[in-house]
């Protein structure tokens, strides 16, 4: 049984079981942000001539379009703040594109109306069948394992990458970035959504309904098909220049009237559920201590605070018996049944089925081919 | 003092919610208690829910869902779909349900009305025409089971009908402006309101939160239903839950 | 402790869940025994004055409900029809009400209306309190409700008066006499203004 250990400059600790510690208690998650993702991150000058020859880009690619370029907007800060950034200082022309799998939050709605409104942008949603979600979610409870999230997310990236495929849009802009993003959830607690092996087998197993119109992407296909083959590239655009997240979160806030989250991700009420309860619960892991770390590193909150905020739940007990009872209700099982899956064993994703082989080789090759900077382990 | 109503109405087929043009054409909108719980985040004044294939499957109301989606309401919630029996009735109310609507029992057992309103109060009991012009015919007509059936009943006369019953309030839905988003039928509108002297409710045609305005600056007190303006944004018709906020409404009153 | 008459009308659901989001205990009660201890009673209604009479006292609750709203003095509101059958008597049926508070219901006179108004009075309405020390803490701005009626409280002492709504012309939607409190709207489906009146009945 080894020692609980933190790291001294961020706070990713033991609750990551392959966490390792330098002689200073430093961990790898920092050491690896600053060997390999600091020296090839640009946010200066550089950065910006790099997003501005892109951009020029996708405006010429898209010229007689409707639009230039896609927008993944889940309501939340980052895709929000991308959209802000992508009309009014980019000049681009983009199709905000939101994925509803049945959780949205009366918030991420309202944020979401509220900055296509005032930007003048069109929205296009794709609602995703909710009885093969809710199946689909069901299964990956039974399942045992911590990365229940994997329907919606998955869902997300296979419903846009279809639709980009479909009407020929050759650009993604997602708002995925390195600064409040670099230091990754573990695969431990958190393995590939993309893994269409495992989601598959999951579904095989606990699951009751045909995947009929669920979009079932696979890594293959959005990381070597969609870009090499049919040319859709996906761009972070946030990467290319400073991101602050209070600053983001000031600008949305007073011009667009954008209402903040208590937590990342938690525009989805599944997700808060999940990350903000059932996973440190069941499996003692805790999202926040990755978000913060990774805001840490990159200058944006002291350890202090961090630890701080870590001494209390992320949801308070009246609220986990809410939003228990909620998403049992919407699951169509009872509190009971729910209570089961959560005191059930816990599984890994290496109890099912995976192309976990393909992700590790695939890793390789991408980072030896400077494709990726840091990444999961 | 007392404000016209603004009431959302969601379409259930399947157990998913659903969007219709012209009573044709179901494009799918998601989970309904999701929906409803935003709307009641949202502060709307009043929903309705009708589960649309109920009458055509001859199909029991779904309890299950009614409670469910009850639970999430603080404000009032009228159901309706497949309502037959006045027991239907008395169980939906007893799941906290404030209004049940009834369609085609009205027209085949109208003597339910009364029976209901006897034992829930009038109050609780909403008729709803589905209405549309025969083609080649200037006349309206009420129609049942989706719009398909034909019941060669006129919405005025019937109105006056289900208002002597014992029926608390009446809903006109025009069939022919449906997912149109083109503005309600005035015209029907006018006809209805003239011949009866309960509160009535418009569904079908709104567009815009102008076409609201229009309504309300037009007869005063009045339910305003809408499906897709509530539902969709946008020229692409994407799903978006939306209401208008309390600076809105208060804009749509003056 | 919040006790629910639940004689079978009214939304007893809708209080349930709104005490408990409050996180303040409720019991359902269904019969007499389960009245014993009530420490504060709401009584909903809907529907019919007579049909509510005859369901409230065929639950047997009755006679228990009498000895704790006159004799024991136990706080109770009543809710829409449930604030009706606290009268003697209504316009709607023939049956005496439980003449808890001297008043009289009557019925929404349509044609002493000066504009064309509608039966029943249906939407959402203000309620224009008297005094904002117990049930309307914190509405004295702002106390709007969802109202489905026809027929209207009418009592005899004015200072019985707690609040008036206008429907063409005032009239009283909600009572007090000591320690019987009434209110003609829905609170239990009138969002935050209708949660903090069920939460000021709470904490009296």
């Amino acid at each position: 049984m080894s020692e609980y250990q933190i790291c001294t400059n961020c706070v990713m600790d033991t609750t990551d079981s392959k966490i390792t510690f330098d002689e200073n208690g430093i961990c790898d998650h920092c050491r690896t942000f600053e060997r390999d993702v600091l020296p090839h991150w640009h946010t200066d000058k550089s950065g910006r001539s790099e997003l501005d020859r892109v951009v020029e880009k996708i405006k010429k690619e898209g010229e007689r379009k409707d639009f230039d370029c896609i927008i993944g907007m889940s309501g939340g800060i980052d895709s929000s703040y991308l959209t802000y950034l992508a009309k009014e200082e980019l000049g681009l022309r983009p199709l905000v594109f939101h994925v509803d799998a049945g959780w949205n939050s009366q918030v991420a709605v309202n944020n979401i109306e509220m900055l296509v409104d005032k930007l003048g942008l069109d929205l296009y949603t794709e609602v995703i069948d909710w009885e093969e979600m809710r199946d689909l979610q069901l299964a990956f409870f039974k399942s045992g394992v911590s990365h229940i999230d994997t329907p919606q997310d998955h869902a997300f990236f296979a419903t846009m990458y279809k639709f980009a495929e479909k009407h020929k849009v050759k650009n993604i802009l997602t708002g995925a970035n390195l600064s409040t993003e670099c230091i990754r959830n573990p695969l431990e607690w958190m393995y590939y959504q993309s893994d269409s092996i495992q989601l598959r087998d999951i579904h095989r197993q606990f699951g009751s309904k045909p995947l009929t119109n669920y979009p079932v992407t696979s890594i293959l296909r959005h990381k070597v098909y969609l870009p090499y083959i049919k040319g859709i590239k996906v761009l972070r655009p946030l990467n290319y220049m400073p991101y602050v997240k209070e600053d983001a979160i000031k600008l949305l806030i007073e011009k667009f009237s954008w209402q903040p989250y208590p937590q990342k991700h938690f525009e989805s009420r599944f997700t808060r559920f999940y990350e903000g309860y059932w996973l440190p619960k069941k499996f003692g892991y805790d999202t926040r201590k990755v978000q913060y770390s990774s805001l840490i590193v990159t200058n944006q909150m002291s350890r202090t605070e961090a630890l701080e905020k870590l001494k209390e739940p992320a949801l308070d007990e009246d609220t986990v018996k809410q939003e228990f009872e909620y998403v049992a209700t919407k699951l169509g099982i009872t509190i009971k049944e729910l209570q089961g899956y959560m005191d059930a064993p816990n599984k890994t994703y290496k109890d099912y089925k995976s192309q976990e082989s393909i992700y590790s080789a695939g890793a390789k090759v991408m980072k030896s081919l400077g494709l990726e900077l840091g990444g999961k382990r | 003092m007392l404000r016209p109503r603004i009431i959302p109405c969601l379409l259930i087929k399947n157990n998913g919610l659903v969007k219709t043009v012209q009573f044709d054409k179901s494009k799918y909108v998601g989970d309904p208690l999701n929906a409803v719980r935003i709307f009641n985040e949202k502060g709307v004044d009043e929903l309705m829910v009708i589960d649309i294939d109920a009458t055509v499957h001859n199909r029991e109301p779904d309890y299950r869902l009614i409670k469910n989606l009850a639970a999430e309401c603080r404000m009032p919630l009228c159901y309706g779909g497949g309502v037959k029996t006045v027991e239907q009735i008395q169980n939906i109310i007893s799941l906290g349900v404030e209004k049940v609507s009834i369609s085609s029992a009205a027209i085949y057992d109208p003597e339910l009305l009364t029976a209901a309103a006897e034992k829930v109060g009038n109050q609780s009991v909403v008729v709803v025409m589905d209405v549309k012009k025969k083609k080649f015919s200037s006349k309206y007509e009420i129609f049942t089971h989706n719009g398909v059936k034909s019941t060669g009943l006129r919405p005025v006369e019937f109105a006056q009908k289900v208002e002597a019953l014992g029926a608390g309030e009446v809903v006109v839905n025009s069939i022919d402006r449906d997912g149109l988003m083109t503005g309600y039928d005035l015209d029907l509108v006018t006809q209805v309101r003239d011949a009866i002297s309960l509160p009535m409710t418009v569904l079908g045609g709104a567009g815009s939160l102008q076409d609201i305005k229009q309504l309300i600056n037009k007869y005063g007190i009045i339910g305003a239903a809408a499906g897709s303006l509530f539902v969709f944004k946008g020229v692409y018709k994407a799903v978006l839950i939306n209401y208008p906020s309390p600076a809105e409404k208060d804009n749509l009153y003056s | 402790m919040i006790t629910l008459v639940n004689y079978g009308l009214g939304n007893i659901q809708a209080f349930a869940n709104i005490y408990k989001r409050l996180n303040i205990p409720v019991r359902n009660a269904t019969n007499a025994d389960d009245l014993i201890d009530a420490e504060k009673i709401i009584l909903p209604g809907v529907g019919a004055f007579d049909w509510a009479m005859t369901r409230l006292c065929e639950s047997g609750m009755r006679e228990r409900l009498d000895e704790l709203v006159v004799d024991k003095g136990c706080p109770v509101l009543g809710v829409c029809v449930g604030m009706q059958m606290m009268a003697k008597s209504s316009d709607e049926g023939v049956l005496d009400g439980l003449g808890w508070i001297d008043a009289e219901v009557k019925k929404f006179d349509e044609a002493a209306f000066t504009q064309k108004t509608h039966l029943p009075h249906m939407g959402w309405n203000d309620a224009m309190p008297r005094t904002t020390d117990c049930l309307f803490r914190g509405l004295e701005d702002d106390a709007r409700f969802y109202f489905l009626h026809s027929y209207y409280f009418v009592p005899s002492r004015e200072r019985d008066v707690l609040a008036d709504t206008d429907y063409n012309g005032p009239y009283t939607s909600s009572v007090r006499y000591g320690n019987v409190f009434g209110v003609q709207f829905h609170p239990e489906k009138s969002h935050q203004w209708g949660i903090q009146l069920l939460k000021n009945f709470a904490e009296l």
